[in-house]
């Protein structure tokens, strides 16, 4: 789990993504397609807005999370560095 | 902790327990569930949950708690705020699902009409009326057509309030509204049986009003209840789902030094302890004493497990602000044995299952001990802060129940009356004159509805000596009832100490001339006074009256079953060849004549009056 009170990078932000999709760790790499991952469902996805915002105090907007297509579109939203 | 570490099987069913972290629970939702799956003897169960908001955050939650709580649920959702069409239309998807429960996931949002400002009083009660049969109009017909027990949602409330303070008292107040209509939930739910309520007006006060709703989920989502108060939303309706199948724990294990008072009795002295109103921790432990006392008084079975001289351990009762007595209690084991041996004794004491315990103490060493050479009992992460044990006690819903049965307030006498039974025993020359002088009278009939919800309980939460360990919500064991195609048969148990309550039921399966046995079980505090022979004897009754001349009895053998694998033959069954190791048959030829098995207990089929304890 990422470390609470620090900013998640963009590794860590990936390696928690794996496990709200129950996917094998290090399985994203950042240029996947949403649609095509397997488990991707609304809670996957209101997982992650939570996520983002207790760990990087970031709003996002859940409007802008649906115009996300890629992986690495939630990666610019969650403003992960590194 | 990184994701890279290796998390072990009870690191992560952790997350699920005091203080459960939401954001921790949604994250790892795909782990935990399937660690959850690993666990074997999952009771199956069919939910719909009818929505008046999203629910599948709703569900994706739930599943885990049951898990957990080692049922196994397949789902049915309504399409998006679809709860009153799907019943009143009779979606076939949903009566073709033919749940065990339906869940109303409504939420104050879906009151269909909030009074005008400055309504009159008299309009805004027909409002009240018309909310009412609104909802009742769909649980009657849940009710009757799909015969599933209804969990429904309360009220909770909103965020704004346009009228402030207002808002609590005028008639026409939002919030006047709402409590209104939850003060006429309740009503129902008194008179209806299979009607639940699931309180979330608590629960949203618990977790605070704007995190309960969140500021965006409703917009975006149409989640009426935020994904972190989803949680506990999910954890409150699993812990009644759980009650429903009678899986309440049944007794609480105390530590005694720094668990029931503050010091150690056997060296500061009793009058020493920190217990009474004029200390601030001696408050708080006078405090979770009246907590654990209120549990004793509604049927939960204390007991103690405490490293003391039996003589010290028994003084510290003494003091005059102990609320809790000595006679409170249904075990009492102070000695310096290990605690896992002192809990395993305590259990076979009360006649109960390991996993019907919950252990406290304030010591982690000793918790720690516990949970890991006896998996089976609960023990929770206390912690060493007096002040919070009953907050932790009541997060993780151990003592959860749809409802009080007398048995209930029955049990704690009970056990102490078993106390008495036990050492009665020790001053007889052979067992059977022991079992002749407990004049023993059971009353042995077919499913009665009185009976219903007991009998459900006992079926869902018998382990051990149970041949098949079926499990049946009481809408089945209703039909089941009142079907001519099944035998069925209760057994009640009373003695010259007591009222041994509800203790045992059979079902089988009439085809032709033969009964097969659906389930045979029998309560283990029983054990050994030869209740199953006046079963047995009821059922060949039973059969020959109803020209049933053979009886085919099942024992599917579980990981706790152990007890009754002998259980047929003992009674003159012969083993049929298609037995494997799964599932054995057994025959026994019903038509022959039949001389009554047991010789220790009287048999009637009249209901017996209620024995007051002794």
């Amino acid at each position: 789990m990422h470390e609470t009170g620090k900013l998640m990078t963009r590794k860590d932000f990936l390696l928690e993504m794996d496990e709200i999709l129950g996917l094998k760790t290090g399985t994203l790499r950042g240029d996947e397609k949403l649609e095509e991952l397997e488990n991707w469902d609304s809670t996957a996805l209101i997982s992650l807005i939570v996520l983002a915002e207790t760990s990087n105090n970031v709003k996002i907007s859940p409007d802008q999370v649906v115009g996300c297509s890629t992986v690495a579109d939630l990666l610019r939203l969650a403003q992960v560095e590194g | 902790m990184t994701s890279e570490t290796t998390t072990t099987h009870s690191d992560i069913l952790r997350l699920l327990k005091f203080p459960t972290a939401a954001g921790d629970v949604l994250r790892k939702r795909h782990s935990l569930k399937k660690e959850l799956l690993n666990q074997g003897n999952l009771v199956p169960t069919r939910i719909a949950i009818l929505g008046g908001s999203t629910t599948s955050e709703v569900k994706n939650m739930l599943e885990l708690f049951l898990l957990a709580q080692g049922i196994q649920p397949t789902f049915y959702e309504s399409g998006y705020k679809q709860y009153a069409e799907d019943v009143l239309f009779e979606n076939p998807s949903l009566w073709n699902f033919k749940p065990d429960i339906v869940f109303l996931h409504t939420t104050w949002h879906n009151v269909s009409q909030f009074p005008e400002l400055l309504e009159a009083e008299m309009e805004v009660e027909r409002r009240v009326h018309r909310e009412m049969e609104r909802f009742e109009s769909l649980w009657e017909k849940i009710s009757s057509d799909l015969g599933a027990v209804i969990i429904q949602n309360n009220f909770d409330l909103p965020r704004l309030r346009p009228l402030g303070n207002l808002e609590a008292f005028e008639p026409s107040g939002r919030i006047n509204f709402l409590m209104r209509l939850n003060s006429e939930f309740a009503n129902y739910a008194r008179k209806h049986s299979r009607f639940l309520i699931n309180d979330i007006l608590y629960l949203s006060a618990q977790v605070g009003l704007d995190a309960w709703h969140g500021h965006t989920y409703w917009y975006n989502f149409h989640m009426a209840v935020s994904p972190t108060a989803t949680v506990p939303l999910a954890q409150n309706v699993a812990a009644i789902i759980k009650s429903v199948y009678g899986k309440t724990k049944k007794c609480l294990v105390l530590d005694l030094d720094n668990t029931l008072w503050g010091g150690v009795v056997g060296d500061d002295g009793v009058q020493n302890l920190v217990l009474g109103r004029e200390h601030p921790v001696g408050e708080a432990f006078l405090d979770f004493q009246r907590y654990v006392k209120e549990l004793q008084r509604r049927g939960i079975i204390l007991a103690v497990c405490s490293k003391n001289d039996v003589e010290n351990a028994k003084e510290g009762f003494s003091h005059p602000d102990s609320i809790l007595k000595l006679e409170d209690f249904g075990a009492f084991k102070a000695n310096w044995n290990p605690k896992p041996d002192n809990i395993r004794e305590i259990a076979m004491e009360l006649n109960i299952g390991l996993d019907s315990l919950v252990f406290v103490d304030d010591n982690p060493a000793e918790r720690s001990l516990v949970a890991d050479q006896l998996p089976e009992v609960a023990v929770p992460d206390i912690g060493s802060d007096v002040s919070r044990f009953a907050e932790v006690l009541e997060h993780e819903r151990y003592f959860e129940v749809d409802k009080i049965v007398q048995d209930d307030l029955n049990r704690s006498t009970f056990y102490s009356s078993n106390a008495q039974r036990s050492s009665y025993q020790s001053g007889f020359r052979d067992y059977g004159e022991f079992l002749s002088s407990l004049e023993m009278t059971a009353e042995i009939a077919p499913f009665s509805m009185v009976y219903l919800e007991r009998i459900t309980q006992l079926i869902n939460k018998t382990n051990q000596f149970n041949l098949t360990t079926r499990r049946y919500t009481s809408a089945e064991i209703e039909e089941i009832a009142e079907d001519p195609g099944f035998v069925t048969l209760y057994g009640r148990l009373t003695d010259k100490f007591g009222d041994n309550g509800l203790v045992s039921a059979l079902i089988g399966r009439v085809r032709g001339e033969t009964l097969e046995m659906d389930l045979w079980l029998m309560s283990c505090r029983v054990l050994k006074r030869d209740m199953e022979l006046a079963m047995f004897d009821a059922l060949i009754e039973q059969c020959q009256a109803r020209g049933i001349r053979k009886i085919v009895g099942v024992y599917i053998p579980s990981k706790k079953n152990g007890m009754v694998s002998g259980h047929y033959a003992g009674l003159g069954f012969a083993r049929l060849s298609e037995s494997s190791g799964d599932r054995e048959s057994w025959e026994y030829d019903a038509s022959q004549p039949h001389s009554a098995r047991t010789r220790f207990i009287h048999r009637t089929t009249k209901a017996l009056p209620t024995v007051a304890n002794a």
